[in-house]
Formats: structure tokens, C-alpha cells, sequence
């Protein structure tokens, strides 16, 4: 291997409250070689958007300092160097690309200016040669038609594109060094490949480094060339990419791996339930015929001409006692107005929904009534889904009492209901600020769970936590099930989980309804190109299980 | 450009809304106790000259045919006639716009011209002592009544200093400007420590956002950061701040047109609702209203201009 083109040396990086210093980066020390794609893996709080932040000279606080080590680029230090160098060193020598490109794009500024910016401040080129080098950088990205689209703001393109917009910004000023902080976390899986695939083809043609960010190890798997692991701020392990995923030398990240969703078909899901024939003799307790939900948008009492958008068309559906189904599809795809309408939440355009054999259009009140007497709803961010004023058991307690349980047994109820979702009893009196995501959502379930509910709806509700976490929520509901005989509607964009959760998918697309049935035969084989698209988008924790068509041979050339 | 229609079909809102003002300004002017007629006349008026007067100004008259001649009258341009002043109230505030409007103008672009730097030094300097300072000074421009600001202006830079006149209007451009220095200095005071206090909150929010971060990461240097990110993005919440308290500032000329005697709307009103003359009243009480109306609907404007995510 040729000399690290970067190279960090037992970095330290100290937060300076009140008190004694705490060490946020301790003692790393991780090369990146010239054409590599590192992958820095953690969970959130690990340090790796820390790490990088501290390379770029962009500590978010005053009070975050680098207390040790160097940053060595070219053999040059960049911790010691002036904060005039550092303007070059950034976007000109590395680039910087976030996770959620809808808050870091400027939304009152046309995203080719975006990207003339930066060549007009490095290269001093004058507004009309900068403007020409971003319509070709968009174009290289990927925008169908750049000279028109460098005039459109943020806001007129979708999650994807403006993440290739802020590639483009990054790489503007042709830097060697692209960190790339979880830039597709935030995206559809599909979306997701498709991202994923620009980052090794700008690697190949433009001969970058990069250094990718990510909680996600099937990510790693098939696009890094070496893999580092970090946690509480120290590096775990570090090595070759196959190294590291084969033999894993330290626990934590054998529990990495072992927590990842896409793991070997054992895991799935049997239909824990009676055989059909016995369960045709039930009554099912949703029924869901040929549901439409439409909504107006635009329009108003000047302008006429308003447009009627369909999010769920003609969806079909039935839920037996015990079931969990898994539906999944895209942003978009009407996911999340199908559960909304399940619980009477939008109204339907036409359709019938029965919830234990009372009809939403017919009998709205009782129905109504009954709905939110005996389902509840699991959200996606568990953080914003529970009152910040309220201890935990206050918000238990609260859901307690308006369904009635008697005063005397509440704090009973609520010491159970803890148990059932394995938090401990003393959580009671903490206030979700001071909890971490994970436990908030245990919260949130146990909270679903206080109405003794007959079905659940999660909508969601793990996509905004780490993967190890999210390992952890799936199996208390996998628990939960056996145990309480929940029927469940999972809602997820992330087919592993759903794999390894639900008996049963559903595969939405534009409203539709586009393949179900059991689980295991839709991964295995699944009959309709959208789905298989959608598997196939998932990375593989295996190396050798490519995400990508097989166009070009993504190995870096021997160093 | 189909995002800047509502220009167009807009002011068709405004119709119901300048009717339901002129309603509430005709009804709410004739609830001021008092009879014009015997203002007019002074105390030792007889009941038959009183009645005569009543009769020519048509006060006589039942209150929903007032009303009617009010409406009448706007729809050829004529307000009716003033008691006092014995002309049509249109013409007469027609005399009377000009210091007033000149007064809003040059408050406005002044207090922007202070709470633009104000906000900027804070913002980037937060927590220090710039900021504490910015802070402390706005505040107090808050808390200080525009009357006594004026008063002590006055004593400062007129009789102390003999910088600027003490009261009245020029004739020429630069001799207005001279005279509306201190006048628009203090309404500036006040306008721009509401505005630099929700700039600066804005400014700060920014400079932490994602955006910022995302332009330093660009090797953008932090002038350019501020200058073309962070200010941007602040403005939107700071402009309608600005449209409201510019309709306040509107009605708020009255004290400050009195006490720098200029010969505006403000100090017109305080002598029409004196004189109990119900034409110049109603009359300037719409022409602020209407005002009001414009100046938000220019501030959407702008706030279209500058969001483009903004749809009206």
C-alpha cells in the first residue's frame, strides 16, 4: 500500500463544560489511502460524525477542542493549521456531504449557484466559466437536464436529487477527499443503490477517496474497501473490509453484525398461527375492500382548476386475529395514509374499512369509538411522539385513565406495562429528554400497549434508530406477539426487518397494492419487478452478494 | 412566474376588506361624544343656527343614509367636506400626505440601517460583549416612550448641539430631509430595536443550521456564510415583523408628528377628533387603514421574492 493520502493519529477531542473535560475522541488513529472508501461505522454517539467534523476543522461548538494528535494531509498537520488554510483545505482538497440534504441545501438559493459558489471562491473564475463547471458538475451527478435545472431551488427536487446537489456542491472543486456522513439514511432504498452506486462511479472517474459514515454494515459490505469501528469514541476494530466482517476480533462489532436485519433466511418469520383452514372460521378483525383515499391539492376560490391526487387506490385487505403484516414500499407509496385511514384518521373517498365488524362509513361514531378504544399506533420518532412535560409514567398513566382502569390500580398497570416492554421500574419518573431513542420508543410501545390493544399499527417506528436498537425493538415485538397474541401492522421501508418480523407483506407501490403474500415466498421469489427491484436494493452484509448490477467492477485497482 | 399571480387577484380581496373598514371607521367616528355643529359654532350657538349647520353637512340625516352618501361621495373621489377646513377631505389630505409619507419612508430605511449592522455584530459575536450590548441598547429602545425620546432628541441635538430645527417642515427635498432627522430618528429608534431583536434571533438560528454548516464545509469563509446564507434565510420572519409594526408606526406618527409639529396626517387627526370634524376623521382613518392593507400586501410580495418555497 502507497502512503495514507490522510491520516489521523491518536486525535483527542475534549468537550469543556463545566467541570472536568470529557473525551469525546479518544486517542483514533485511522488512515485513508489514495482511491479508498473507508467506512466508519457506530451507532449515533459513537463519534464518527465527531471525528470527521474535527478533520474539517468544523467542531460545532466552541467548547469542543482538539486537545491531542494531528490530521495529517500530505503531510501537513491540519489541527495546527491557520483557519485561512483551512477555507483551501475545505471543499478544495476534501469535500463534505451530510445526511439530510433538505436542511443542509440553502432553500433561498438556486442549486447551481449552490455550486458556483465555492468555484468562483477557489478558482476566481468569473460567474459565467463558474456556471458552466456546475451545469457540468449537475450533469455528472446525474441531472437529466442541468443547464435548465441549475435555475431550480432545493425545494423543487426530490430527496435523491438534492442529495446529488450536495454531492455536486461537495465536489465542486474537484476534491481528492469525499466524507460522505450517513448521506443515505435519509433516502428509499432504492434511491438508497442508486446514490450509493454515483459515490463508486465519482470514485472510479474522478479517483476520490472517501470516507463513509454509516450505522448501516450491509453499506460497508458493499461498497467500503476497509472498514473502521468506533464506539464511545474510541476505535473498536479496524481492518480490511472481508477481514472485519468475517471474523470480527471485537465484541461489539460481532454484535454489529450480528444485529444486522439482512442476516440468512433462518430468521424468517413462520406463520406462527393455526393452518388457513382452521382460520377461515374466524371473523378477521380488519377488512379493508377495494379503499380508495384521494385528496384535493391546489386550487382555491380565485383560482378553479384544482387537482385530486390518489395516495391509496382500491386497496384490498384482511387482517385475522394474530397476524402481523408487513407492509412496505417507498415514500409515497401510500403507506402512511393507509394506516391513517385504518384509523379513521383521513377520510376514505370510497371503500369500505370494518373494524371488527363495525363499518367506518357506516357507523363512523361507533366505529370510531371502537377503534380507539382497541388499536393504538407505534410512531417513527419516538422522541416527538411523547410529551416532553411528562414523566413516563405520567404519559402511561394518562392513557391509564381515559380508558378507564380504576385509580388504585394504575400505578400497578403502569410498573407492568414497563415490564412487559423490559424497561426498568424507575423509569417511571424520567422525563423522555433524559432517555435515549431506543427507550423512548420502548415507551412508546408500552404506551400502545396500555389500552390492551387489539391491533397495533407501527408506523415506521424504527427507522430513525441505530441498528443495533433496532434489532432490539423488532425482537420485543416479535416477543410481544407470541406473548400477547397482537395482531400487528408493521409499516416500513426497510424489507429485512419486515422479513424477519411479519408472516405476511404487503408491497405497495402509487397507492396500489402491487404483491402479497407470505413472507418467505415474496423474498425468495418474488413475481413482480417492482418488489424485486426493492430487494435487491437492500445491501447485503455479504460482500459477495454485489447490490449493483455487475457493470463495472467495483474492487479498487491493486494499490 | 405563475407564483406571483396573487398580485393580481388580490386586491379583489381587498374590496370586502376596505368596506368592512369604512363601516366600522363611519360608525365608530359617530360614537365619539359630541356634536360637530356646536363645536363649529362655539357655546353661545342658538338651537336654529345649530339645526342649520346639521342640515348643510347632512348630520340630520338617518344614519344608514349617511352612510350611503358616504360611499356615494368615495365613489366619485370625494370624502365630503370638512367642517373645519371647508374643503373636500380627499384634497385636504391630498396637502396633508406628504410629510407623513416622507416620515414612514425615511423611519423605515433608517431603522433598517440600524437594526441590519445591530443584529448582524450581534448574531456573530453571541454571548459577547457587542451582543450584551446590541441587546441591552434595544431593549431600552423598546422601553422608551417615542414622546420622551423625542423631547430628549430634541434638547440634544437641537438645543444643545444646534444640529438639526427643533420643529416644522422645508420647502425643498434637502431641507425636508434636515427637518425629518430627528422625527424619523425617533420612530427609528423604537422600530429598529423590535427589529433587531427578532433579526438577530433569526440570524443566530441560522448561522447554526445546517446550511451554514453545510457552506463552511464548502470552504465558504464566514463573510460569505452570513452574507449570503445566513442573512437570506433570517429575512422572511423579519420582513412580516417589519410589515406589522410598519401599520403600528403608521398610526403612530400622531405623537410624533405632534410634538415635531410637522404637518402631516397625524398631527390633521389630532385636530379633527378635537373639532369633532367626523369627515376628516373617517377619512384619514381609511386612508391609514388602506395603508396598512398596501404595506402587508408589498410585504408579501417580497417575501415571495426572497422564499421561493413561499406560495400565496
Amino acid at each position: 500500500m502507497t502512503a495514507p493520502l490522510l491520516s489521523i493519529r491518536d486525535l483527542v477531542v475534549n468537550f469543556h463544560g463545566q467541570g472536568a473535560p470529557r473525551t469525546l475522541i479518544d486517542h483514533v488513529s485511522v488512515d485513508l489511502a489514495e482511491g479508498e472508501i473507508l467506512g466508519l461505522v457506530g451507532e449515533s454517539g459513537s463519534g464518527k460524525s465527531l471525528l470527521c467534523r474535527a478533520v474539517m476543522g468544523l467542531l460545532p461548538s466552541r467548547r469542543l477542542m482538539i486537545d491531542g494528535g494531528l490530521v495529517a494531509l500530505w503531510g501537513r498537520d491540519l489541527v495546527k493549521a491557520s483557519p485561512a488554510d483551512m477555507l483551501a483545505v475545505r471543499g478544495r482538497e476534501i469535500g463534505m456531504i451530510f445526511q439530510n440534504p433538505t436542511s443542509h441545501l440553502d432553500p433561498v438559493m438556486k442549486i447551481g449557484d449552490q455550486i458556483a459558489e465555492g468555484i468562483r471562491f477557489h478558482q476566481g473564475a468569473s460567474a459565467r466559466e463558474a456556471r458552466e463547471a456546475a451545469v457540468e458538475i449537475l450533469r455528472q451527478v446525474g441531472f437529466p437536464d442541468p443547464a435548465r435545472q441549475y435555475d431550480n431551488y432545493p425545494h423543487e427536487f426530490s430527496g435523491g436529487m438534492r442529495q446529488r446537489a450536495m454531492i455536486a456542491a461537495a465536489l465542486s472543486c474537484r476534491p481528492k477527499i469525499l466524507i460522505a456522513d450517513e448521506p443515505t439514511t435519509a433516502l428509499d432504498v432504492t434511491i438508497q443503490a442508486q446514490i450509493l452506486e454515483l459515490l463508486l462511479d465519482l470514485r472510479e472517474r474522478l479517483g476520490l477517496s472517501v470516507i463513509l459514515i454509516t450505522h448501516d454494515l450491509g453499506i460497508v459490505a458493499q461498497t467500503c474497501d476497509r472498514i473502521a469501528v468506533m464506539r464511545d469514541g474510541k476505535l473498536v476494530e479496524q481492518g480490511p473490509k472481508r477481514q472485519v466482517l468475517r471474523a470480527p476480533k471485537h465484541d461489539y462489532t460481532r454484535m454489529l453484525i450480528g444485529s444486522h436485519p439482512s442476516l440468512p433466511a433462518g430468521n424468517i418469520a413462520k406463520p406462527c398461527n393455526v393452518g388457513p383452514a382452521v382460520r377461515q372460521k374466524e371473523r378477521p378483525l380488519l377488512e379493508i375492500d377495494d379503499l380508495h383515499v384521494r385528496f384535493d391539492t391546489g386550487g382555491s376560490l380565485f383560482r378553479p382548476g384544482r387537482k385530486t391526487v390518489s395516495a391509496v387506490k382500491g386497496v384490498s385487505l384482511q387482517v385475522m386475529p394474530g397476524d402481523a403484516i408487513g407492509i412496505v414500499g417507498e415514500s409515497g407509496s401510500g403507506k402512511s395514509t393507509l394506516a391513517r385511514a385504518i384509523l379513521g384518521l383521513v377520510p376514505l373517498s370510497s371503500g369500505h374499512i370494518a373494524f371488527d365488524g363495525v363499518d367506518i362509513a357506516q357507523q363512523p361514531r361507533k366505529a370510531l369509538a371502537k377503534l380507539r378504544r382497541e388499536t393504538a399506533m407505534v410512531f417513527q420518532d419516538p422522541l416527538n411522539a411523547l410529551n416532553p412535560r411528562l414523566t413516563v409514567g405520567e404519559t402511561l398513566g394518562e392513557v391509564l385513565k381515559i380508558h378507564g382502569t380504576p385509580v388504585a390500580e394504575i400505578p400497578g398497570r403502569i410498573n407492568e406495562l414497563l415490564d412487559l416492554v423490559h424497561l426498568g421500574r424507575e423509569f417511571a419518573g424520567r422525563k423522555p429528554r433524559s432517555m435515549s431513542g431506543g427507550q423512548c420508543q420502548r415507551v412508546g410501545i408500552a404506551r400502545a400497549l396500555a389500552v390492551n390493544p387489539r391491533l397495533i399499527i407501527a408506523d415506521e417506528c424504527v427507522a430513525a434508530l441505530d441498528v443495533t436498537i433496532q434489532k432490539q425493538i423488532v425482537d420485543l415485538f416479535a416477543e410481544l406477539k407470541a406473548r400477547m397474541n397482537l395482531t400487528l401492522l408493521f409499516i416500513a421501508h426497510d424489507l429485512a426487518i419486515v422479513r424477519n418480523l411479519c408472516e405476511r407483506v404487503l408491497v405497495m407501490y402509487h397507492g396500489e397494492i402491487v404483491e402479497e403474500g407470505l413472507s418467505a415466498d415474496i423474498f425468495a421469489r418474488p413475481q413482480r419487478p417492482y418488489t424485486a427491484a426493492l430487494i435487491d436494493a437492500v445491501p447485503d452484509i455479504d460482500p459477495d452478494k454485489k447490490l449493483l448490477a455487475p457493470k463495472t467492477d467495483v474492487e479498487p485497482a491493486a494499490a | 412566474m405563475h407564483r406571483y399571480k396573487f398580485v393580481l387577484y388580490r386586491p379583489l380581496q381587498f374590496l370586502p376588506v376596505l368596506f368592512g373598514i369604512s363601516i366600522i371607521t363611519f360608525v365608530l367616528v359617530r360614537l365619539i361624544p359630541g356634536d360637530p355643529a356646536r363645536v363649529l359654532l362655539g357655546t353661545r350657538a342658538t338651537p336654529t343656527a345649530i339645526a342649520r349647520i346639521r342640515e348643510q353637512y347632512g348630520l340630520d340625516e338617518p344614519l344608514w343614509l349617511q352612510y350611503f352618501y358616504f360611499i356615494q361621495n368615495l365613489g366619485r373621489g370625494e370624502m365630503g367636506k370638512s367642517i373645519l377646513y371647508k374643503i373636500d377631505v380627499l384634497r385636504l389630505i391630498a396637502t396633508r400626505i406628504e410629510p407623513t409619507l416622507m416620515l414612514v419612508i425615511t423611519s423605515v430605511v433608517l431603522s433598517i440601517l440600524i437594526a441590519l449592522p445591530m443584529s448582524a455584530i450581534a448574531a456573530r459575536r453571541q454571548g459577547r460583549l457587542p451582543d450584551q450590548a446590541v441587546r441591552v441598547v434595544s431593549t431600552m429602545g423598546i422601553g422608551f416612550p417615542p414622546f420622551w425620546l423625542a423631547l430628549m432628541l430634541i434638547i440634544f441635538f437641537s438645543v444643545k448641539l444646534d444640529l438639526f430645527p427643533v420643529s416644522g417642515y422645508g420647502n425643498t427635498l434637502p431641507e425636508k430631509l434636515w427637518h425629518l432627522a430627528l422625527p424619523s430618528l425617533t420612530v427609528a429608534l423604537s422600530l429598529s430595536a423590535v427589529v433587531t431583536r427578532s433579526l438577530r434571533a433569526a440570524m443566530i438560528h441560522s448561522l447554526r443550521s445546517d446550511v451554514a454548516t453545510a457552506a463552511r464545509a464548502r470552504g465558504m469563509p464566514e463573510s460569505i456564510v452570513f452574507w449570503r446564507h445566513v442573512l437570506p434565510n433570517s429575512l422572511v420572519p423579519t420582513i412580516n415583523l417589519l410589515a406589522v409594526n410598519i401599520g403600528w408606526l403608521i398610526g403612530g406618527t400622531v405623537i410624533v408628528e405632534s410634538v415635531f409639529a410637522l404637518p402631516g396626517m397625524g398631527q390633521l387627526l389630532v385636530r379633527a377628533i378635537f373639532s369633532r370634524d367626523y369627515m376628516v376623521v373617517q377619512g384619514v382613518a381609511m386612508v391609514f387603514a388602506c395603508a396598512t392593507v398596501l404595506i402587508n400586501f408589498l410585504a408579501d410580495i417580497i417575501t415571495v421574492t426572497v422564499d421561493p418555497r413561499v406560495k400565496l
